[in-house]
């Protein structure tokens, strides 16, 4: 009846998540939303009063433009300069002719790694390792996504699962039946200035796959627009038929997630003692049963998280305040300590012992019930 | 008929005075460039100024004021005013301007004051003001601009 399972920690981000049409995008900043047709933007240099009638337009969109990526495409920067003189005692005053810079599109694109290194046991299926997407640049830009879990430098290869590719659409950081699969050239991301997406990456572990051993699995973003060395220019594909540039990131960008196998062995071992109320160890109504689990990691690894869930007996009444770690106490109440009796369903001890290693030895629970 | 045709051409040489007249005799242009910066085979950079029709974030502009006097007469109390884009950050001390005391404004272009001694009252807090803050630029001619004489201002800024 007993169960000691070694949870793998999961990653769990914190971040705000807002459904579009499409899916769900993750946004980490206030004013990550999505604009369809970028509105033009023109800065006189006069600040304060044009473009804030302009932003003024724009919340007529509902979205704001994410200014931290850097001015958006299609801005018009005009220039004019005022000369005053006096001439033969007259005061003059001249404007010069106006300059206009347009500000192009420049295409950026970051991928980092969310999950720390997952434990896998062999032959685990569906482990997924999460990435974020982040459009660096300064215009909407779609992207398609690639996964390779055949890199080198590792010491097996997982096995892309079909589809390997999920959003995390409940925005939870954490892999589940709601996530949206990935579908190349039909949901590519389309990520405005700033806006960022939150991928898996989901691989099954091999079973020949060893104790100790590590294996990658990479997500490469890519820009749908174009690639290339910082300054490749594709003529009026970026916002609004602007220029796009490829900038510093060169439109693609890739990171690597791992994958730790942990095959632990627990090893646990359960005995009781009974005391019957005539001082013998008859199990008769009235005897106090003393049940002693006792669990130790025998391997490399750890048992992250580890937890062990015993279920009162039937025709037994668990003696309160009777939970024992290692000798000490740990109240019945649902509180700070390591554990509890359980009475939600069918009365269960409940003691929670950490990450687990071979260093921490033998860990002891004990409890008692009585025979009704 | 001939009078007439004699008439008119008067009249344009006249309007066209008038205008030159409207004009006030000093033209002013403006232009802007962009840093372009290029590395060779042997890995040696190279910085050119280019002309800036498109620009990314990040891009260094040079703009650049030049005034002529063409009246017969000589202008006193030069004042070129410039102001700095929204998008732009002024990149300190690149504002330059033979013979003219140069100053800036963090107020839209009301008051005027040298770069060091404009302040910034942000969160009920006055602190020094950072070249982010400097809304327009104003060059103050010392020197009278003589009948046919030019000058220069210049400064550049980096695309938000």
């Amino acid at each position: 009846m007993e169960t000691l399972a070694p949870v793998p920690e999961s990653c769990h981000q914190p971040g705000r998540a807002v459904r579009s049409a499409l899916f769900c995008y993750r946004l980490h900043d206030d004013l990550g939303l999505k604009l369809d047709k970028h509105p033009t933007i023109t800065d006189t240099g006069n600040r304060g009063l044009p473009l804030a009638a302009a932003l003024a337009v724009i919340g007529l969109f509902g979205a704001m433009p994410v200014l931290a990526a850097g001015t958006p495409a299609g801005t018009l920067i005009e220039n004019t300069a005022t000369v005053s003189f006096d001439l033969a005692g007259t005061p003059i005053s001249l404007q010069s002719n106006t300059t206009t810079i347009t500000v192009v599109e420049r295409i950026d694109v970051v991928v980092t790694l969310q999950s720390s290194q997952l434990l896998v046991s062999p032959s685990a299926v569906d482990q997924a390792v999460l990435f974020r997407v982040t459009n660096t640049g300064n215009g909407n830009e779609t992207f398609s996504l690639l996964i390779d879990s055949t890199l080198v430098g590792d010491d097996f290869d997982p096995v892309p699962a079909v589809p390997a590719i999920y959003f995390d659409s409940d925005g939870s950081g954490d892999f589940n039946v709601g996530d949206l699969a990935y579908d190349p050239g039909v949901n590519d991301p389309v990520l405005t200035a700033d806006a960022s997406v939150d991928v898996f990456l989901v691989n099954d572990i091999p079973g020949t796959a060893l104790n100790g051993q590590v294996g990658f699995t990479q997500l490469t973003a890519t820009s749908t627009t174009g690639t290339g060395v910082p300054g490749t220019s594709y003529a009026g594909l970026g916002d609004g038929g602007v220029d796009a540039i490829i900038g510093t990131t060169q439109g693609e960008a890739a990171a690597v997630g791992e994958y730790l196998v942990s095959n632990v062995e627990l090893s646990f071992v359960k005995t009781q003692a009974v005391a019957d109320p005539f001082g013998g160890t008859e199990p008769v109504p009235g005897a106090t049963i003393t049940y002693t689990v006792t669990v130790e990691v025998t391997s490399a690894g750890i048992a992250s998280a580890s937890a062990l869930s015993d279920p009162i007996p039937v025709y037994t009444t668990y003696v309160p305040d009777s939970i024992r770690l290692n000798a000490a106490a740990i109240s019945d109440g649902a509180d700070a300590d390591a554990g509890e009796l359980d009475t939600s369903g069918a009365p269960t001890v409940v003691v929670r012992l950490g990450d687990l290693t071979q260093a921490d030895g033998i860990q002891t629970v004990v409890f008692q019930v009585t025979i009704d | 008929m001939k009078i007439l045709t004699t008439l008119m051409v008067l009249m344009m040489v006249s309007s066209t005075h008038a205008l030159a007249q409207q004009q006030g005799h000093l033209d002013v242009t403006t232009s802007v460039q962009k840093e372009e910066v290029t590395v060779d085979e042997s890995g040696q950079s190279e910085t050119k100024l280019v002309e800036a029709n498109t620009v990314v974030p990040g891009d260094r502009v040079i703009y650049t004021i030049t005034f002529r006097n063409t009246s017969e007469e000589t202008a006193e109390n030069v004042v070129i005013t410039n102001p700095i884009a929204e998008s732009l950050t002024y990149v300190a001390g690149s504002a330059f301007g033979p013979g003219a005391i140069i100053e800036f404004s963090v107020d839209g272009g009301q008051t005027y004051a040298l770069a060091e001694e404009l302040t910034v009252t942000e969160d009920g807090e006055t602190r020094s003001a950072h070249p982010g803050d400097f809304t327009h630029i104003r060059w103050a001619m010392q020197n009278e601009l003589a009948a046919g004489a030019q000058g220069t201002a210049r400064f550049a800024a980096v695309l938000d």
